[in-house]
């Protein structure tokens, strides 16, 4: 009797050490959880719910309903920055996959130098967002910037980057694809690392060209990256304001009004703060259906 | 021959991307030291015949240039610590609580990557209002602890880390708070650094939240100041400045980034890498 009770002693006061311990852990999440309450999940609910009212900064918020969003259907301005969001995240989304896959396959080759070439092409990630704004701005100068005086050099014609309304907001896709197609490279040569070489060589004694090594070895093992580039890249293209703000604010006329530029001018200008909630959360869906497209697009096998 | 070829349209493909890259800022650094009659000039000229540091004298005497920049300082490096030491723990306890409940919360966590951060803005706004809290440096930095990529990486990191080390602290009866501190921390450096200097550039270059948090140069961060009196809004104010002093403001803006940048980047590719491959 007292032989069987014993091992079962050390056994107890391990598992009570166990609980202990989990607990300790429990109080480790604790201050994460406050800040990621209060300052993510917390606003991300309660914006929802001032969506639904009627609040001017000035008055007290009264219920509504879901009026402001049948407001946003006839709302002219709103379907204006839908279209100018999507045109722009189809000019600079593919672009900017597209570039970061073709650079980070450029610089995966054994050539001298590719090290640093990996940084310089990146540096410009880490210039802040209203230093690009203020930089491409003068870059983009119809009289005096440097881009229209080559273009001149080559026998073109001038072009009003900014003050174009059927340029402006391609100027301003061209300016975001400067600014952050390093990141994708990072990311893609990341997933390059991933691809075993094995295949690769394989891939050569069976005498495949670059281009079907490319096709039929590395594309397909690159998917899962694929997948995060894509998703990330429409997330940041579909919530672009810094740059427009700076820029052009979202200008000529309407011609550079994307949904978080709307959104802050009816929320923070005109203080409709319902009526902005109403805005945001319309983008969070719009963004919600592209993302879940691109997850049935890819249906990668392995979730987070 | 063909692989000769072959290699001359790689290595010019490459300095074309590296040109493309990094010719825009050596213009803005040129630019910003030429007198104002030059920048003007036609044809543009890459380096400056006379350089001057008129345009940066100009910027410090009008704007509170200096103010901007200790705060921006202060903002990023206070959230970055909070979110270093709250990132560290919540991911250690993501990583090793392994239940249904915890797993439940980072699916819920990781979720909310989905939102963009603008949803965020206006029930923050009201908050901080409510507590007489906008225009504060509280109201800057706080927001910035609920980053989730943060978490994201610590946890990652810790699925990796091998639990032996911390099972023979813990027979030896350390306390769970001790081990996290002298027996996990010391070996998370790179973790710990990627999630430092991603958090650092995000704060660093953040413009939406303090342009609808902040309205006095008591507070005002670099890319706010940068944007009101420098961008295309500045026109309207009446304030517009000329290209010399707005591309002295970025040049100096930018410096210390870059300078950071080039010193830390393999941290950033690492919680770039980590989070585009993982997450």
């Amino acid at each position: 009797m007292a032989n069987t009770a014993r091992p079962a002693v050390p056994h107890v006061s391990m598992q009570r050490a166990g609980d202990h311990a989990a607990t300790t852990r429990h109080l480790f999440l604790l201050p994460y959880l406050i800040v990621f309450t209060l300052f993510r999940f917390g606003p991300i609910v309660v914006g929802w719910l001032i969506s639904l009212t009627r609040w001017s900064l000035f008055g007290s918020p009264r219920w509504i309903g879901a009026a402001n969003y049948r407001a946003l259907w006839h709302d002219p301005l709103f379907w204006v920055s839908v279209k100018n969001t999507l045109a722009f995240t189809a000019m600079a989304a593919p672009t900017l996959i597209l570039g970061g896959l073709a650079l980070a396959v450029l610089l995966d080759q054994p050539l001298r130098g590719r090290h640093l070439a990996r940084v310089l092409i990146f540096a410009p990630y880490a210039v802040m967002s209203a230093v690009v704004g203020v930089l491409w701005n003068w870059l983009y100068d119809t009289n005096f910037g440097i881009v229209n005086y080559y273009l001149g050099l080559v026998g073109l014609p001038s072009i009003a980057w900014l003050t174009n309304e059927h340029v402006a907001l391609a100027a301003i896709a061209l300016t975001t694809v400067w600014w952050t197609v390093g990141y994708n490279m990072v990311i893609y040569l990341a997933g390059l690392q991933e691809v075993p070489t094995e295949l690769q060589e394989a891939g050569i004694i069976d005498g495949a060209t670059f281009w079907q090594r490319f096709r039929y070895i590395t594309l397909p093992l690159l998917a899962p990256t694929t997948y995060a580039v894509v998703i990330l890249t429409m997330i940041n293209t579909g919530q672009v304001f810094d740059q427009i703000y700076v820029m052009t604010a979202g200008g000529p006329g309407t011609a550079t009004l994307t949904l978080v530029q709307y959104m802050y001018y009816q929320a923070f200008q005109t203080y409709n703060l319902g009526y902005g909630a109403a805005v945001a959360y319309a983008t969070f869906v719009a963004l919600l259906l592209i993302t879940l497209g691109v997850q049935r697009l890819f249906r990668p096998e392995a979730a987070v | 021959m063909t692989r000769t070829l072959v290699r001359a349209v790689l290595y010019l493909a490459i300095i074309g991307a590296v040109m493309a890259a990094i010719l825009p800022l050596i213009w803005m650094a040129s630019t910003s030291l030429k007198p104002e009659g030059q920048i003007l000039s036609y044809p543009p000229r890459w380096l400056p015949a006379k350089p001057t540091t008129e345009n940066y004298a100009s910027v410090l005497r009008r704007f509170k240039f200096g103010r901007w920049t200790l705060n921006s300082i202060i903002v990023a490096v206070a959230g970055t610590g909070l979110v270093v030491v709250v990132d560290a723990l919540a991911g250690y306890a993501l990583a090793r609580l392994r239940s249904r409940g915890s797993d439940l919360l980072f699916a819920l966590i990781i979720s909310m990557l989905l939102v963009p951060i603008q949803v965020t803005v206006i029930p923050l706004f009201l908050l901080f209002a409510e507590f007489h809290l906008l225009d504060s440096f509280t109201a800057l930095i706080l927001p910035v602890t609920s980053n989730i990529t943060g978490v994201l990486l610590m946890r990652q990191f810790f699925m990796g880390f091998p639990p032996e080390l911390e099972e023979a602290a813990r027979i030896d009866g350390a306390a769970e708070a001790r081990i996290w501190w002298s027996v996990v921390m010391p070996v998370s450096g790179p973790a710990l650094a990627a999630v430092a200097a991603l958090t650092f550039v995000s704060s660093w270059n953040s413009l939406l939240w303090p342009l609808i948090a902040i309205n006095s140069d008591r507070v005002r961060t670099l890319p706010v100041g940068i944007a009101q009196y420098m961008g295309s809004h500045a026109g309207a104010s009446g304030s517009a400045p000329a290209y010399g002093p707005a591309l002295a403001s970025a040049t100096m803006a930018t410096l210390p980034a870059l300078l950071v940048f080039f010193l830390l980047q393999r941290y950033f590719v690492r919680g770039i890498s980590t989070t585009g491959l993982k997450g």
